[in-house]
């Protein structure tokens, strides 16, 4: 049983990781926490949902379906509100994109309706079974899928001069605009990008389990205790730590109670931001931590 | 500038003792602001006797939820407005407030109205708890771990069914008075605790505990370098947040007759009680009722007229997107900026008056130099990741002196700087203040000590007026002292004689967001002053301001030496430093590298070589270089 | 620039609503229409037909009398959505069938429905503004212990009859009021009584060894799997495992493969729905079958839920049931025949719908017996008779607590049969779970 736990964790965690790689990311150039990113989780999820039971598409080709309509998506939800706000203090962002989160929600309700909806194409019931442990498939190619789709970011950020770009902001604004970066360009690129990136993870997770618009914010309190301990503005980081919490929640749930799965991911945002506030990987973000 | 937001209207002044000068408006200003009164203030009564005049439940029960949402908002608003903390953990507080009066009622007895005391007390607690939690933690940060508190605390107690009888909820009887009074106990009892929550609001904005608090939201550090011991303060303000808000939560959790964790512990209370501050304006007094009274009854519009649920997201998640992006500032504060911009477009401001240069008498002669060094620093480092920042840093500064600090760019004297204050902390090494090691010591105490310190790029409190500023510093700390009046006759008189020492007192009354750079300058100064600190620390004071300026302030710091204060000069303008200061320090890669007179450095070869590098041939003063 | 962003602001609004029309006209799957307090039907003029008593009324006589208003508030949007909607058609249904009959009390019968989004502290303004902005005459029960709990002590400080459709916590009924009344016919301990009893009395070879008992952290499934649990035991079924997981649980592979590695013969769960689905997705997953399955609340969700899980799986999942289709009870055919008409796109008769229903048929036998609107009255009258419903027939003690017994029903083929008690049962027992038994075409 332990073995399988691991293994089950371990999956789990590595979509985790492709969730929590977007909510970073934003971060490490934006210097913005976007609670939103639950919201736009749950969105892709149900893009996915339409195009499967419309469309019938499996939810794996709608990926690029869910990305691209996530992309669109949130560059225009990046130029309404939070352009405005990107250079003010971290605490005003915060507070806005907690309310677009709601706001999504909401609108998500008006348009699915709130009966939890489940996309299930032919494999999803189905494991690879591996001697006397077993691959729930749905987690496999969600796992599978979401490495690649990391590795298809970390590519764009390392060796296209849109990355580059985008790590020169990250770095220094005003030094990336002397060199002729045009940083409101670069920064509605990588919001686009995030809210994409949560496109892939919302067809993943639809893969996963029943959800319902107000899954997001189960969703945004795990990615921030992933975000947190791994480090804000830390890809390798988040990957790490996502890993801890799959395997931690997947521990606990089977060894203590799933009753305090959810309170793992709280635990550890207390424990880091008292102890290590830069958690694993990070930087030291200046304004939030006192010296 | 600080990371507060803009504008210069802030919250409500501090009057002080002598007659308040500026435009000529007041009267007027005071004549509409009671034609203001009359008509909230009738409102306010009518609302607060409701009840009496009708029976309609629907309307009775608008109000007293608006009344718990009002009570949560001020509770917040000492955290969030004034300190500039976002909580969204009240609905917690409410919570843990209603959940205490339930199991005190239902397993010990008697009615949940003689458990709101207790309600309160447990509240207070776990604000407590949380701030010890949050305690390093600002911004982005505090405002997860707050959030993760109120998750925690639902999970708490849904899992611990012995006490709260978990996901069930706790059935409380059913009031056993008469049924045309039913609601009246709920009603009068939340209005008495928003007023009692008020009368706090209030009372602390006029303490010095609300001008520290105030001064942490504008810029925390600088508060703690002019003595406010922020740490303490925020459990403080902590406490007070959350004192109320629990015994109203013991009165809401009595007017359902049921508590249960979804919807005592929710989420969205809290959201439309910071929802509530915003709205209002936070960091004034009846802003967060003001907002209450507009989120709750739109609650109910949403419910009934727009159906429901989804809606209510829409509505409120916006809202909040709304008014981050098109109202910052709140109602009641956009509007005072209103009225008073009104007021005063016909005045024209005090800006490119020129600074009152009045005759000081100068001291006869420079004082001696003392053997005895009042600060010392021995064997500092400091490294930032890859970069050795200051490298076994050693000097001493002579009491009575006026040492300058100089070095190259990057050789560590800003961060020496922030070692000797208590900003940041060294890797190894020692500080000395008057013998007395002080590197283990928190900021507030150094300045307490008698450590002051001006900062490169000014910082003051921007939403404070400059004589408000001048007043902040805090010479020591108590805890009884949190309840003296914020400024007192006498304070105000010494901070107008600082403003007249550095020629502001055409300023008094003007936000110190409004000022120029050399002005700001000016009024650091003084302020730091105000502490009455033995040892001044200057961080490049000329730097950026006209010469006359210059001149004016080495005649400043000439007669303040004479009267026994010491300073420690970091400067790059040469003539200044070198007509100013004996002894001088240079440092170069985080090191000492030459000590002396003026002329001495001057001629130093390691000095040559540190600034300008070792091949730079220079016209030598009788010596060759290699 | 701030004017900018007002108009960008708008703009986005505009498109936002857009989208959402857009989605909802393309026939948006499962989007909830907008309810709250818009007036339902009113009394409809049919050709003359017959009322319960069975003397024609005309309809022109119920047209012109002034509407009698019930008021209710549901979860038509949250966690609790589902049946909270299937309540709603209930209600309708009854409203339309009692307004064909000639209203009551000679009025025609006007729902106002609210939706409280499954939020308590929504549903206690709700029914305030029922009672006193709507000034409803009579209150009809909502979904959910956890909803009922609040909204009952509204109606009981008001001295208002409340009869409710579900709200088996007996929490509810310990508090002292004497106007709550539930329309099904027992509470959550004794929900599975039928069925516990019924594997306890297998013989020594037939009968399941071990058990195994996850549960939702919720007032009515945990009591629900305690009663079964209690019975078992006794019984000398092994407790191999049992968990308790949160509402809001995403994630049930850790627990099933728990559940696997201790390997019980039946698995005893208290669901709601979406839970219900992943587990047993989880456990086709993992490749585990227990002999025997019986889940609460979510296999009664008929078609939804064997779409959710795959009609080939649903063979031999046993539930608690509070209304059979083909029961011959007073007036059962006739409420199936038009639940169908009023819904055509129904696949089955979700059992919310029939309880809601059932509400509905109390309330009006204890208001035309007691012949008028006298609250305590009603009440009285309602502690001393029993009412024919389609449920059978439901009564209640001196605490509002129903004193019948559920059914239990099975899935077998692709339909759902009642299989318990036997002489009410519609079918034979099948032996336990099969999944993966092909469903014939219907």
């Amino acid at each position: 049983m332990f073995v399988q736990t691991l293994i089950l964790g371990i999956l789990v965690g590595g979509v985790y990781a492709l969730l929590a790689s977007g909510l970073t990311v934003i971060f490490g150039v934006m210097r913005i926490i976007n609670i939103a990113q639950g919201a736009f989780i749950i969105m892709g999820g149900f893009i996915t949902y339409t195009a499967w039971k419309r469309l019938g598409l499996d939810p794996l080709i709608v990926v690029v379906i869910s990305m691209i309509a996530m992309y669109v998506i949130g560059w225009a939800i990046y130029f309404v509100a939070v352009r405005p706000v990107r250079r003010a203090p971290v605490t005003t962002s915060v507070l806005l994109t907690f309310g677009l989160a709601f706001f999504l929600e909401g609108v998500m309700g008006f348009i699915w309706g709130n009966n939890s909806v489940t996309v299930r194409p032919s494999y999803v019931d189905t494991s690879l079974h591996l001697g006397q442990f077993y691959l729930p498939q749905n987690l496999l190619y969600g796992f599978i899928l979401a490495i690649v789709i990391m590795a298809a970011l970390q590519l764009i950020f390392t060796r296209t001069w849109l990355g580059r770009s985008i790590r020169a902001a990250a770095s220094s604004e005003d030094a990336a605009r002397l060199v002729g970066v045009k940083i409101s360009a670069v920064a509605a690129v990588t919001f686009a990008l995030g809210a994409a990136s949560a496109g892939a993870g919302g067809a993943i997770v639809s893969l996963m389990g029943p959800f319902v618009p107000g899954s997001q914010i189960l969703w945004i309190t795990r990615l921030l205790s992933i975000v947190v301990l791994g480090g804000l503005g830390s890809v390798p980081g988040a990957v790490i730590a996502a890993l801890i919490l799959g395997v931690g929640e997947a521990l606990m749930s089977t060894y203590v109670s799933p009753l305090w799965s959810p309170a793992l991911s709280i635990f550890l945002i207390f424990f880091i931001l008292a102890v290590r506030p830069q958690g694993i990987l990070g930087t030291k973000l200046r304004e939030d931590v006192a010296q | 500038m600080s990371a507060g937001t803009p504008g210069p209207a802030g919250p409500g002044r501090v009057t002080p003792g002598p007659v308040a000068k500026g435009s000529g408006t007041t009267t007027a200003r005071r004549l509409s602001r009671r034609a203001l009164l009359l008509p909230v203030g009738v409102v306010c009564i009518l609302i607060a006797i409701l009840p009496v005049l009708t029976g309609n439940q629907y309307y009775q029960n608008m109000v007293i939820i608006s009344l718990v949402i009002a009570v949560g908002a001020v509770g917040l608003n000492i955290i969030t407005g004034f300190a500039g903390y976002p909580s969204l953990a009240q609905g917690a507080f409410l919570g843990v407030g209603a959940y205490t009066a339930a199991i005190g009622s239902v397993k010990i007895g008697g009615s949940p109205f003689y458990w709101m005391v207790l309600a309160g007390i447990v509240a207070g607690f776990m604000a407590f708890l949380l701030g010890l939690l949050s305690l390093r933690t600002r911004g982005f940060s505090f405002a997860i771990i707050t959030v993760s508190f109120l998750l925690l605390t639902r999970i708490i107690v849904q899992n611990w069914r012995g006490l709260t009888n978990g996901s069930d909820g706790i059935t409380l009887p059913l009031p056993y008075w008469d049924r045309a009074y039913m609601n009246w106990p709920f009603h009068f009892a939340l209005v008495a605790l928003l007023i009692l929550s008020l009368l706090l609001a209030w009372r602390i904005r006029r303490t010095k505990f609300g001008v520290g608090l105030i001064a942490m939201r504008e810029d925390e550090d600088k508060a703690g370098a002019v003595g406010v011991n922020s740490p303490t303060y925020k459990l403080v303000g902590f406490v007070c947040s959350a004192v109320f808000v629990g015994m109203a939560g013991a009165v809401y959790g009595y007017y359902l007759t049921f508590v249960d964790p979804i919807g005592m512990l929710g989420l969205l209370f809290s959201v439309q009680i910071i929802l509530a501050v915003l709205l209002g304006g936070k960091g004034t007094i009846w802003g967060p009722v003001l907002g209450a009274f507009i989120i709750e009854p739109l609650n109910e519009v949403a419910n009934n007229q727009l159906g429901g649920g989804n809606i209510r997201l829409v509505i409120f998640g916006g809202g909040l997107v709304l008014v981050v992006l098109l109202l910052p500032q709140g109602i009641i504060p956009t509007l005072r900026k209103k009225i008073t911009l009104y007021q005063e477009r016909k005045h024209p401001g005090l800006t490119g008056a020129r600074i009152e240069l009045c005759e000081r008498p100068m001291p006869a002669v420079r004082p001696e130099l003392s053997p005895v060094n009042i600060l010392e620093v021995r064997d500092l480092n400091k490294r930032f990741g890859g970069l050795q920042a200051v490298n076994g840093c050693s000097f001493g500064v002579p009491e009575g002196s006026i040492t300058g600090l100089i070095g190259p760019n990057g050789s560590g004297k800003t961060t020496v700087f922030n070692i000797i204050t208590g900003m940041m902390k060294a890797d190894s090494g020692e500080v000395y203040l008057d013998g007395k090691r002080i590197d283990g010591l928190s900021p507030w105490n150094r300045a307490h000590l008698g450590l002051a310190r001006t900062f490169q790029i000014t910082r003051l409190f921007g939403e404070m007026t400059v004589l408000e500023n001048l007043v902040a510093p805090l010479r020591d700390f108590s805890v009884g002292q949190l309840n003296r009046t914020a400024m007192t006759g006498a304070e105000a008189a010494k901070a107008e004689e600082l403003l007249a020492l550095v020629g502001m007192t055409a300023y008094r009354d003007r936000p110190c967001s409004a000022l120029s750079y050399g002005q700001r300058k000016l009024v650091e100064l003084a302020q730091v002053l105000a502490l009455e600190p033995r040892v001044i620390l200057l961080d490049e004071p000329a730097g950026g301001i006209n010469p006359t300026l210059i001149e004016r302030l080495g005649e400043l710091i000439v007669e303040l030496n004479g009267s026994g204060k010491t300073f420690l000069i970091v400067e790059h303008n040469m003539p200044f430093v070198m007509g100013l200061c004996n002894p001088i320090r240079v440092l170069a890669r985080g090191a000492t590298i030459c000590e002396g007179s003026p002329e001495h450095v001057q001629q130093d070869q390691c000095v040559l070589e540190a600034y300008l590098g070792g091949d730079y041939a220079v016209e030598p003063k009788g010596e060759a270089v290699a | 620039m701030k004017r900018k962003s007002i108009l960008l602001l708008s703009l986005a609004l505009i498109a936002v609503l857009a989208v959402a029309l857009f989605a909802v006209a393309c026939g948006g799957t499962e989007a909830t229409t907008t309810t709250a307090a818009a007036p339902a039907t009113t009394g409809t003029t049919a050709a003359p037909a017959t009322d319960t008593t069975g003397a024609p009324t005309t309809a022109t006589t119920v047209a012109n009398a002034a509407p009698l208003k019930i008021g209710t508030s549901l979860p038509l949007t949250g966690g609790k959505s589902v049946p909270g909607s299937a309540a709603k058609q209930g209600y309708e249904v009854w409203q339309d069938m009692i307004n064909t009959a000639g209203g009551l009390l000679g009025r025609p019968v006007e729902l106002v429905i609210k939706d409280d989004a499954s939020d308590q502290n929504t549903i206690v303004a709700d029914y305030n503004a029922l009672i006193a902005q709507d000034k409803v005459d009579l209150l009809l029960g909502t979904f959910s212990s956890l909803l009922v709990l609040p909204s009952s002590a509204v109606a009981e400080k008001n001295n208002m009859v409340y009869v409710t459709p579900t709200g088996a916590s007996p929490k509810i009924y310990e508090r002292g009021f004497t106007k709550t009344f539930m329309s099904q016919q027992a509470l959550a301990p004794d929900a599975g009584k039928v069925f516990a009893n019924y594997i306890a009395n297998l013989p020594a070879d037939q009968r399941p060894k071990t058990a195994a008992y996850p549960t939702m952290d919720d007032p009515f499934t945990a009591p629900v799997i305690e009663g079964i649990k209690a019975i078992f035991t006794a019984a000398g079924i092994k407790n191999v495992y049992e968990v308790t997981y949160p509402e809001g649980t995403t994630d049930f592979d850790s627990i099933v493969n728990a559940i696997k590695s201790a390997n019980p013969d039946v698995v005893v769960h208290g669901a709601i729905f979406e839970d219900g689905v992943a587990i047993v997705r989880g456990m086709l997953k993992a490749g585990f079958k227990p002999a025997w399955l019986f889940q609460t609340t979510a296999p009664s969700t008929g078609d939804q839920y064997a779409q959710a899980i795959g009609p080939e799986n649903t063979e031999g999942i046993l539930y608690h049931m509070s209304h059979s289709q083909k029961a011959n009870t007073p007036g059962n055919a006739e409420f199936v025949k038009r639940y169908y008409e009023m819904f055509p796109e129904a696949k089955d008769l979700p059992e919310d719908v029939a309880d809601a229903y059932a509400a509905g048929q109390v309330l009006a036998a204890a208001v035309t017996a007691v012949g008028s609107l006298d609250q305590d009255a009603i009440a009285n009258w309602l502690h001393a008779n029993p009412v024919e419903t389609i449920l059978g027939p439901l009564s209640w003690d001196a605490k509002g607590i129903p004193q019948g017994e559920f059914m239990i029903a099975q899935w077998q083929k692709g339909l759902t049969e009642i299989v318990l008690p036997e002489n009410v049962a519609t079918a034979p027992i099948i032996a336990g779970w099969k999944p993966g038994t092909p469903v014939p075409p219907k």
